[in-house]
C-alpha cells in the first residue's frame, strides 16, 4: 500500500532477492543443472507458526517451493500420512541427502520428554532426539524463527521446559533466520541460495547478511521523527515510537522494506512499536513491549 | 482386542497421540494426549500486563489472533475500559480474518487429504490408506483447489495485516480496539480482498465440502460425542448492530440456555496436577504438576460447564445461532465450518460497511496497583478464556482455558471422557490396520494442541504404551 520505499533503487532491488533466487533455482532444477533437494521441516518446541507463515509466501509462494524446488518429505502440519507411516517417511531419509528446516526451540529438561513429536518402533521420539538425529546428518540446517535460532519465547523465564536454540545441540553450523515468525521470503531466499551456491554470507550471529544486514532504526521511515525529537506518546500516532519502547534501534532485519503479508504492512506501520521479535534475547531482553511515558 | 496408537496425528496444530482399543472392529476405549509443554501461564507471572497481548499470541501460530483478543478483553475488564463501537468493529474485523485463514487452511490443507488423492510425486502428499471414493473428475477438482486455496488463505492473512501489522502474531489488537486507524484506502483494499475470498468460499469450498459429504455419508453417523455444545459468543452485542453471529449460550438435552461464566470449572482428576481441590474455578488456582499421581494420563486438564464436558467450535456456534441443525457428527462439523466461513465473510462485510475512516481509538493507559479481569470470547476453534490477576502492577496469575482443552479434555472424577474421546468411542473401524476413521473424527474438531498444552508442568513424562495385538 505504501510504496514510498520503491523510489529507492537499492531498496526495491532488495525486495526482489528472494523471488529472483527462487526463480533461478527453479529454472536450474527444470533444466537439470541442479537437483531437487529433499526437505525435512521439523516442528519442535514452539507454536508451529513458522510453517503457517511459510504458507503466506507470495512471491515466491508455497506451491512453487513444494512442486518446483524440493521434494517435501516431512512436516507435521501438512503431510497427508499420519502415525507410523509419517514417521517412516521421516526416518526413511537416513543416509540420503536432505536439507533440514527446524522451527521451535528444543526442550532439554528430563531428556526432552516435554515435547514428543511422534513414535518410532513404539518408542516416543522427543524433539531433543529428533534434532540430534536429523540435524547431524543434514546437508544444511536452517533455524526458522526465533525459537529455533535462540530459544525465543519457548525459553522465556523461568523457562519451565528448559528450552534452547538448536545450535547448542549440534556440532555443525546452523543458519539462523530469527523473527517471530520467520518471513517466508527469508526462508525461501536462503533455501534457493543454498541450492544454487551453498552457504550464504552470515554475520557473527549466523544470520544471512542478505536479509539481516540492516538495523530497523537506520531504514525506518519514521527515522526523521526520531532525528527531530518528535515522539509518539501513545499507540496509533504516526511519529517515532521510541518512547513507547520501540526495539527498532537494536533489531537487525529488513522489516521496514520487506514488510509482511505481501508487503502490505509491518508493526511500526501499524502505529505500534517494534518488539524486537527477531532479536537474540526476545522476549525477556526486549520487554516491556509497551511502556507509556518513557522519558 | 487390538490397541492402535497414532503418533503423530498430523494435519493438526501441535503434537498429539491417540490410542484406541478396538474390539470386533468397534472402538471400545480411546485416549487423547497432547505432547508439547512450554508453560506460558508460569512465564507470564511478573510481566507487564500490557505485554500479555503480544506474549500470549505466541502460544499458537495458527490462531495467535485469538489469544490477542482474549488477553485484550481480560485487560480491558481489569482496567475498567469500555471499548468504543468503532474499536470493536476494527478488532472484530481482524478476528474475522483469522477465522477465514483458519477455516480455508483447515478444510483444504488439513481435512481434504483425508478424502482426496493429492498429486503424485511429492512425499508430503503420500498416504497409507486407500479409502478414496471420489470419481476422478471431482477428486482432481478438489486437489486443484488444495493449491488454489493457498491464495485465499494468504489473502485472509493479508487482510489481517492491513489492520494488524502482520500475521501470524499481529501487532494491531490492543486495549481500546486496535493500534492504528482504518483509512479509506485500507477499507477499499480490505473489501477487494474479501470479495475474492468470499467468492472462493461460495464457488469452491462449499461445493467441495458437500462433494466430500456425498461420498462419505456414514460420517454423518459417527463421531457425535456428547452433543453438549457451548459458546462464549462472538460478533455479538454491538450497540448499533446487535448480534451478528452468536451470544454466549449452551445446548444440552435439547435445551438452549444462556451461558453463566460462573459455572466454568477445571478438573484435574486424570491430569498430572495437584491442587488444594480437584475442581476449581479459573481465578482460584494454577495447579502444580504432580507426575506421581496415579490414574492420571495426560497434561491436558478437563474444563467443565456445570460439571459436564462440552464441545466447542464452529458446529457449536452454528447450532446455537440456529444456522445449522442437520446433526452433530464428524461430517456435520466439517460442513458447519465451511458454512461458517461464508457467514464470517458476510459479517466482516457488514463491519466494513459500518467503519468510519480515520477514527483513533487509542489512549494512554495506566496499570492499576491491583485488579483482576476475565476475557471470554469464541474464536476459530471455540470458546477461549483468559483470566488475569494484577498485583503491584504486574501479572500475578494468568489462567488460560483454550477451545482445544475443552474438546481434548481428559476424564474427570465421574470418569466422563472428553468430547473427542467420547466421539471416538463406539466408532466402527472398517480396517483396524489402517484406522483412517480415527484421524478423520479427530480432525473434524480441528484440534490445536499447541494451545491445549500451553500449561506449566514439570516432571517426567512416563509412558509405557503396550501395543496389544
Amino acid at each position: 500500500m505504501n510504496n514510498a520505499n520503491n523510489c529507492c533503487p537499492i531498496f526495491s532491488a532488495r525486495l526482489e532477492t528472494a523471488s529472483v533466487l527462487v526463480q533461478k533455482a527453479a529454472d536450474a532444477v527444470r533444466q537439470k543443472r541442479i537437483r531437487k533437494r529433499n526437505l525435512i521441516w521439523l516442528e519442535l518446541t514452539g507454536c508451529s507458526g513458522n510453517i503457517i507463515s511459510l504458507l503466506d509466501g507470495a512471491n515466491p509462494d508455497f506451491k512453487c517451493l513444494a512442486t518446483q524446488l524440493v521434494n517435501f518429505i516431512y512436516d507435521n502440519s501438512l503431510m497427508a500420512a499420519e502415525g507410523d507411516s509419517a514417521m517412516e517417511k521421516l526416518f526413511g531419509v537416513t543416509g540420503s541427502d536432505y536439507i533440514l528446516a527446524v522451527e521451535g526451540a528444543v526442550s532439554i529438561k528430563d531428556k526432552g520428554l516435554y515435547n514428543i513429536i511422534g513414535r518410532w518402533n513404539g518408542q516416543p521420539i522427543t524433539a531433543y532426539e529428533a534434532i540430534k538425529r536429523f540435524g547431524e546428518q543434514a546437508s544444511y540446517v536452517i533455524a526458522v524463527g526465533t525459537c529455533a535460532s535462540d530459544g525465543g519465547i519457548s525459553a522465556a523465564r523461568p523457562n519451565p521446559a528448559e528450552c534452547v536454540g538448536i545450535q547448542g545441540l549440534l556440532g555443525k553450523k546452523v543458519i539462523k533466520l530469527p523473527g517471530c515468525p520467520c518471513h517466508p521470503d527469508w526462508f525461501m531466499g536462503v533455501l534457493a541460495y543454498l541450492m544454487l551456491f551453498g552457504e550464504p554470507e552470515l554475520d557473527s550471529r549466523q544470520r544471512p547478511l542478505m536479509f539481516y544486514g540492516t538495523l530497523i532504526h537506520d531504514i525506518c521511515p519514521r527515522r526523521p521523527c526520531f532525528d527531530q525529537g518528535i515522539f509518539a506518546s501513545k499507540l496509533g500516532e504516526k511519529t517515532c515510537m521510541f518512547k513507547l519502547g520501540c526495539r527498532g534501534p537494536v533489531t537487525r532485519v529488513d522489516c521496514p522494506i520487506r514488510k509482511w503479508n505481501d508487503r502490505v504492512n509491518w508493526p511500526i506501520g501499524d502505529d505500534g512499536p517494534c518488539i524486537g521479535c527477531a532479536m537474540f534475547g526476545f522476549p525477556d531482553k526486549m520487554e516491556p513491549f509497551i511502556s507509556y511515558n518513557l522519558t | 482386542m487390538k490397541r492402535v496408537v497414532i503418533n503423530p496425528v498430523t494435519r493438526i496444530s501441535g503434537f498429539m497421540e491417540v490410542s484406541a482399543d478396538i474390539d470386533n472392529n468397534i472402538v471400545s476405549d480411546a485416549r487423547t494426549e497432547g505432547l508439547l509443554f512450554r508453560g506460558f501461564e508460569k512465564m507470564l507471572e511478573g510481566r507487564s500486563p500490557f505485554d500479555a497481548v503480544y506474549f500470549t499470541q505466541r502460544i499458537c501460530g495458527i490462531c495467535s489472533t485469538a489469544h490477542s483478543i482474549a488477553s485484550t478483553l481480560a485487560l480491558e475488564n481489569a482496567l475498567g475500559i469500555v471499548v468504543s463501537e468503532q474499536g470493536r468493529y476494527l478488532r472484530d474485523i481482524i478476528h474475522g480474518c483469522e477465522f477465514l485463514q483458519n477455516h480455508i487452511r483447515h478444510f483444504y490443507q488439513y481435512t481434504a487429504p483425508d478424502f482426496v488423492r493429492l498429486p503424485e510425486g511429492n512425499t508430503l502428499f503420500e498416504t497409507d490408506h486407500i479409502d478414496f471414493r471420489l470419481p476422478k473428475g471431482k477428486n482432481d477438482r478438489i486437489a486443484r483447489h488444495y493449491f488454489d486455496s493457498l491464495e485465499y488463505s494468504k489473502n485472509a492473512h493479508e487482510m489481517l495485516a492491513i489492520l494488524g501489522g502482520k500475521a501470524p502474531h499481529n501487532h494491531g489488537v490492543f486495549i481500546g480496539g486496535i493500534t492504528t486507524q482504518a483509512t479509506t484506502e485500507k477499507i477499499a483494499r480490505l473489501r477487494l480482498l474479501l470479495q475474492g475470498i468470499r467468492q472462493f468460499i461460495c464457488d469452491s469450498m462449499l461445493p467441495d465440502a458437500y462433494t466430500i459429504a456425498e461420498y462419505y455419508r456414514e460420517y454423518f453417523n459417527i463421531g457425535r460425542g456428547y452433543g453438549n455444545l457451548l459458546t462464549f459468543g462472538c460478533f455479538d452485542g454491538y450497540e448499533k448492530l446487535g448480534t451478528l453471529y452468536v451470544s454466549p449460550s449452551t445446548y444440552s438435552d435439547g435445551n438452549i440456555m444462556k451461558l453463566n461464566p460462573g459455572e466454568i470449572t477445571e478438573n484435574i482428576h486424570s491430569s498430572w496436577y495437584m491442587a488444594r481441590q480437584e475442581t476449581y474455578t479459573p481465578f482460584e488456582t494454577i495447579p502444580e504438576p504432580d507426575m506421581k499421581k496415579s490414574d492420571a494420563y495426560s497434561w491436558v486438564k478437563a474444563p467443565r460447564y456445570r460439571g459436564l464436558p462440552y464441545e466447542v467450535g464452529p458446529l457449536a456456534r452454528m447450532w446455537l445461532c440456529g444456522g445449522y441443525r442437520n446433526g452433530i457428527s464428524a461430517m456435520d462439523r466439517t460442513l458447519a465450518r465451511a458454512l461458517e466461513a461464508e457467514k464470517i465473510a458476510n459479517i466482516i462485510l457488514t463491519l466494513l460497511d459500518n467503519l468510519i475512516p480515520g477514527v483513533d481509538v487509542q489512549k494512554e493507559y495506566e496499570i492499576p496497583q491491583s485488579a483482576c479481569g476475565a476475557g471470554l470470547t469464541d474464536t476459530t476453534r471455540g470458546a477461549l478464556g483468559h483470566w488475569c490477576k494484577i498485583d503491584k502492577q504486574v501479572i500475578s496469575l494468568y489462567q488460560i482455558i483454550t477451545p482445544s482443552a475443552w474438546n481434548l479434555s481428559t476424564r474427570d472424577r465421574d470418569n466422563l471422557p472428553g468430547p473427542v474421546e467420547k466421539a471416538l468411542i463406539g466408532t466402527l473401524i472398517k480396517n483396524p490396520d489402517t484406522p483412517v476413521e480415527l484421524g478423520r473424527i479427530i480432525r473434524s474438531f480441528d484440534p490445536c494442541v499447541s494451545c491445549a498444552t500451553h500449561v506449566y508442568s514439570k516432571g517426567k513424562l512416563i509412558k509405557t504404551m503396550q501395543v496389544v495385538p
